[in-house]
C-alpha cells in the first residue's frame, strides 16, 4: 500500500500539514494510529479519525481490487466491452438518414452535444428523443425513461403531444402490418398518457440551479432506473450571460462534463445537450463555431451540428468516436422530426437515384 | 524527508528517537546533515552506534550515480520502440513510440486524438502480442470501433479469404481484445487510483490476465484535471504534478510507453491555439504531437489530418506529414 500521500483525497491544508511533518506513503499514516496522529501534527483525535477511515478506504479498495475485483470497478477487456456495445440499443430519432450516420441512433452511455442556431430544431429534435426513449423494445426501441432538464422554458406539451400521437400511431401501423401477439401486447402500455408521464421534467433558471440538478441527479437515477435519456436543453444559456470570471466557468463546465459522463457510464443512458452557436471573426471571414469555447468542444463525445442551406436543413455529424463525419438532410413536420420526402418523379436524373424500384419516365419513353 | 522511527534500520531504537527529537532532529534529513559528534555529547548518545546508524540511512535514502556506459548498456537492452500502425506517424516520431517515454498527443476537438489512439492500441495488441491498458476519462472509447480497426489490419495481411483463415483472423481479433485492457476513470483519484494498481501489481509481477505490458493509453489527461484548475488554490496544479510524476517513474521504471491526450485552448477567441494544462505541463512529455483537420471550418468534413511534432529529443521540430483516419 504505498500509495503517496499527496494523491490521497484530503483536505488540503491536512495534506499540507501531513507532509510538513514527514509522512510519505498512506501505510505509515495507517501505522500511525489516530492519537499518534492528531498529537504529531496537531489535530484533534476525531479529524485525525476522519482522516484514516478516509486512507483506510482508498487502501482497501485498492487491495480489493489487486486481489480480483469487485463488480463496482469499471474495468473490463475490450472484448467484453465489444460484447456488450454490441448487445446495447440506440435511441432512433425516426429520420432515417440520421440514424444512418449516427451508426443506429443515439448511443447510450456517451453525451451527445448538438449545436444549431436558432431555430433549427434543437428542442424539437430533444422532445422527440423524449418520446423515442419509451418505444418498446419489440419495436425496436430502448423502452427507458426520460429526464428533460430545461433552462430555456423551450418545452412546449402541445408540441411533445403531436410527437407522441404520430409515433403511438406508426407503432399501431406496424403492429397492424406485422399481426404479431406481442407487438400488440406492448403497445397496451404505450399510449400518450403513458409516455407522457415518463418523461421527468425539470425546470432551472440559472447555472446555479443547473449545477444543483446535475449534482441531485445521480440519486433521483438510482430510484427511477428505468431513465435512459437525460436531455439538458440549452446547456450554454445559463452560462452565457453575465459571467465575469471565465475561468470560473471553464471550470465548473469541465466538472459538469466529468459528472454527466460518470452518470451516463454508470445509469446506462445517453445524455443529450444542446449548445448555442456563436461568431468567430477570423482576419478575412467569420465562421459559426458552437458557443462556450474550444474546452468544452471536449467535452461532448458526439458532436451534432444543425444548419440551414438557402431553406433546406442539414446535420452535419462533426465529431464521433465510430462514424466518419458526414452531412444529410431533413424535415421537421407536425409529426416530429423525418427524413426530406424524395422529390417527385417529374424530376428524371433525380428520380433514377432515388427510387431504383420506379422505372424512370426517360427510359419508357424509349421502349 | 521521512520521519525518524523505530525499525526504521536495525540500530535505531525508540529510546535514541525519543532523545533527537528531544533535540530537534526529527526526519533523515536532519539526522545526515547535522554534526554527530554534537548530537552524540548532546544526547548522551555513543558516537559509534550514531555512525553506523547513519551509514545506513544514507544506503536506504540516496540515489546511485551511475556511469554512462552502464546507463547506455541498460537502455538498449530495456528500450523498446512500438509502432503504431501508421506508417506515416511513425515516421513523425522517429520510428514509433518509444518506451520509457510520456508521449503527448494533442488536437482540437474531432481533430482524430482517440481514433489515433485506438489505432495504438490496435496496432500493438495485434502485431506485437503485447498487452495494452487503456485509460478513459471522456467515454470515448468505443470498442465497435476498435474492432472494426483491428479487422482492417488482419484483413490487410491475409489476401486471401479462405474459411480455415477467416476464422484464424477472427481468433487473432479476439485475442487482440482480450489484450487490451479498459479502466474508465472520470476524477483525478480514480485516475491516481488505478495507477497505483497498476504499479502494484508490475512489482508485485503477478502473471495474471495481465501478461507482459508494454503500453499505457490515458485519453484524456485534460478533461480529470480542468475541473481542478484556476482560482486561488493550487491544489490542483499539486495533484497534476504528482500524476506526472506517477506517469514518468512508471514509464522508466518498468519500461512502458505512456501515451497522453491533451486539449488545445486559445488566448483569446481569435489567438492561435496552444496546448492545455498550461506551461508546467508542458515540461512533462518528452514528445509532443499535434493534429489538425485540414479544412478550417466544420462545414467540409474530410478524414484527412494533419499531425505536426511540436516537441521532440530526437527529431527537429516542424515536420508534418499526412494521416488518414480511415
Amino acid at each position: 500500500m504505498q500509495r503517496e500521500v499527496g494523491t490521497l483525497p484530503l483536505a488540503p491544508a491536512l495534506r499540507a500539514r501531513l507532509a510538513a511533518a514527514g509522512f510519505q506513503t498512506a501505510q505509515e499514516l495507517l501505522d500511525t494510529g489516530p492519537c499518534g496522529l492528531s498529537k504529531e501534527i496537531g489535530i484533534s483525535r476525531e479529524e485525525a479519525l476522519e482522516a484514516l477511515q478516509v486512507v483506510r478506504q482508498e487502501c482497501q479498495g485498492d487491495a480489493a481490487r489487486t486481489a480480483g475485483g469487485s463488480g463496482a470497478t469499471r474495468k473490463c477487456t475490450a472484448l467484453e466491452l465489444l460484447e456488450e456495445e454490441q448487445t446495447q440499443g440506440f435511441i432512433i430519432t425516426f429520420c432515417s438518414a440520421l440514424d444512418n450516420i449516427l451508426g443506429g441512433g443515439v448511443q447510450l452511455t456517451k453525451i451527445t452535444e448538438i449545436c444549431g442556431a436558432p431555430g433549427v430544431g434543437k428542442t424539437q429534435l430533444c422532445m422527440q428523443l423524449a418520446v423515442d426513449v419509451q418505444i418498446p423494445e419489440c419495436f425496436g426501441g430502448v423502452a427507458g425513461e426520460a429526464v428533460f432538464i430545461d433552462t430555456e422554458g423551450s418545452f412546449m406539451v402541445d408540441r411533445v403531444v403531436d410527437i407522441a400521437a404520430a409515433c403511438v400511431q406508426h407503432c399501431h401501423l406496424i403492429a397492424e402490418a406485422q399481426q404479431e401477439e406481442d407487438l400488440r401486447k406492448a403497445l397496451e402500455t404505450f399510449s400518450l398518457e403513458n409516455i407522457l408521464s415518463h418523461i421527468y421534467y425539470f425546470r432551472c433558471r440559472d447555472y446555479t440551479e443547473l449545477l444543483a440538478q446535475v449534482y441531485l441527479l445521480p440519486e433521483f437515477l438510482s430510484e427511477h432506473s428505468k431513465v435512459r435519456l437525460v436531455v439538458i436543453d440549452g446547456i450554454a444559456f445559463p452560462f452565457r450571460h453575465d459571467f465575469e470570471d471565465l475561468s470560473l466557468r471553464t471550470r465548473l463546465l469541465n466538472g459538469l462534463a466529468q459528472q454527466l459522463i460518470i452518470i451516463a457510464n454508470d445509469h446506462k443512458s445517453a445524455v443529450v445537450l444542446t449548445n448555442q452557436m456563436t461568431t468567430r471573426i477570423g482576419q478575412s471571414q467569420s465562421t459559426l463555431v458552437p458557443a462556450l469555447g474550444e474546452s468544452w468542444g471536449h467535452a461532448a463525445t458526439v458532436r451534432l451540428i444543425l444548419h440551414w442551406d438557402n431553406s433546406q436543413r442539414l446535420a452535419t455529424l462533426y465529431k464521433s468516436p465510430s462514424q466518419k463525419e458526414s452531412t444529410i438532410a431533413y424535415h421537421i413536420t407536425s409529426h416530429g422530426f423525418r427524413d426530406v420526402q424524395p422529390p417527385a418523379v417529374t424530376h428524371s436524373t433525380e428520380g433514377t437515384e432515388l427510387n431504383p424500384r420506379k422505372r424512370p419516365r426517360t427510359e419508357e419513353g424509349k421502349q | 524527508m521521512v520521519v525518524l522511527r523505530a525499525g526504521l534500520c536495525p540500530g535505531l531504537t525508540e529510546d535514541m528517537i525519543q532523545l533527537l527529537r528531544a533535540n530537534g532532529i526529527r526526519t533523515v534529513v536532519d539526522f545526515v546533515s547535522s554534526d554527530l559528534e554534537d548530537v552524540a555529547q548532546k544526547c548522551s548518545l555513543s558516537y559509534k552506534a550514531l555512525v553506523a546508524v547513519r551509514r545506513v540511512l544514507l544506503a536506504q535514502f540516496s540515489a546511485f550515480p551511475a556511469n554512462g556506459a552502464d546507463l547506455y548498456e541498460e537502455l538498449k537492452s530495456s528500450t523498446a520502440i512500438l509502432p503504431t500502425g501508421s506508417p506515416s506517424l511513425d515516421q513523425l516520431l522517429d520510428s514509433g513510440l518509444y518506451t520509457g517515454d510520456v508521449t503527448e498527443l494533442m488536437g482540437a476537438p474531432g481533430s482524430g486524438k482517440t481514433q489515433v489512439c485506438l489505432g495504438i492500441a490496435a496496432s500493438v495488441s495485434l502485431g506485437l502480442k503485447q498487452h495494452v491498458l487503456f485509460l478513459d476519462s471522456t467515454g470515448g472509447f468505443t470498442a465497435s470501433r476498435l474492432y472494426q480497426m483491428l479487422r482492417a489490419q488482419t484483413e490487410d495481411e491475409e489476401e486471401q479469404a479462405i474459411l480455415g483463415r477467416l476464422r484464424l483472423c477472427f481468433v487473432l481479433q479476439l485475442e487482440a481484445l482480450r489484450r487490451i485492457q479498459v479502466v474508465r476513470v472520470f476524477n483525478i483519484y480514480e485516475l491516481l487510483r488505478a495507477l497505483q494498481e497498476l504499479r502494484d501489481r508490475l512489482s508485485q509481477q503477478v502473471v495474471s490476465s495481465m501478461g507482459p505490458l508494454k503500453m499505457v493509453l490515458l485519453d484524456s489527461v485534460s478533461a480529470v484535471i480542468y475541473p481542478l484548475l484556476g482560482g486561488r488554490q493550487s491544489e490542483g496544479l499539486a495533484l497534476m504534478m504528482q500524476l506526472s510524476r506517477e506517469l514518468k517513474t512508471l514509464a522508466r521504471e518498468f519500461s512502458l510507453a505512456v501515451v497522453v491526450t491533451n486539449q488545445v485552448t486559445r488566448d483569446s477567441s481569435t489567438g492561435p491555439l496552444k496546448p492545455a494544462l498550461g506551461r508546467s505541463w508542458s515540461f512533462v512529455p518528452s514528445t509532443r504531437v499535434l493534429l489538425e483537420s485540414r479544412e478550417a471550418t466544420w462545414e467540409k468534413a474530410t478524414t484527412q489530418r494533419a499531425a505536426s511534432l511540436v516537441k521532440s529529443p530526437r527529431q527537429p521540430t516542424g515536420i508534418q506529414v499526412e494521416l488518414d483516419l480511415g
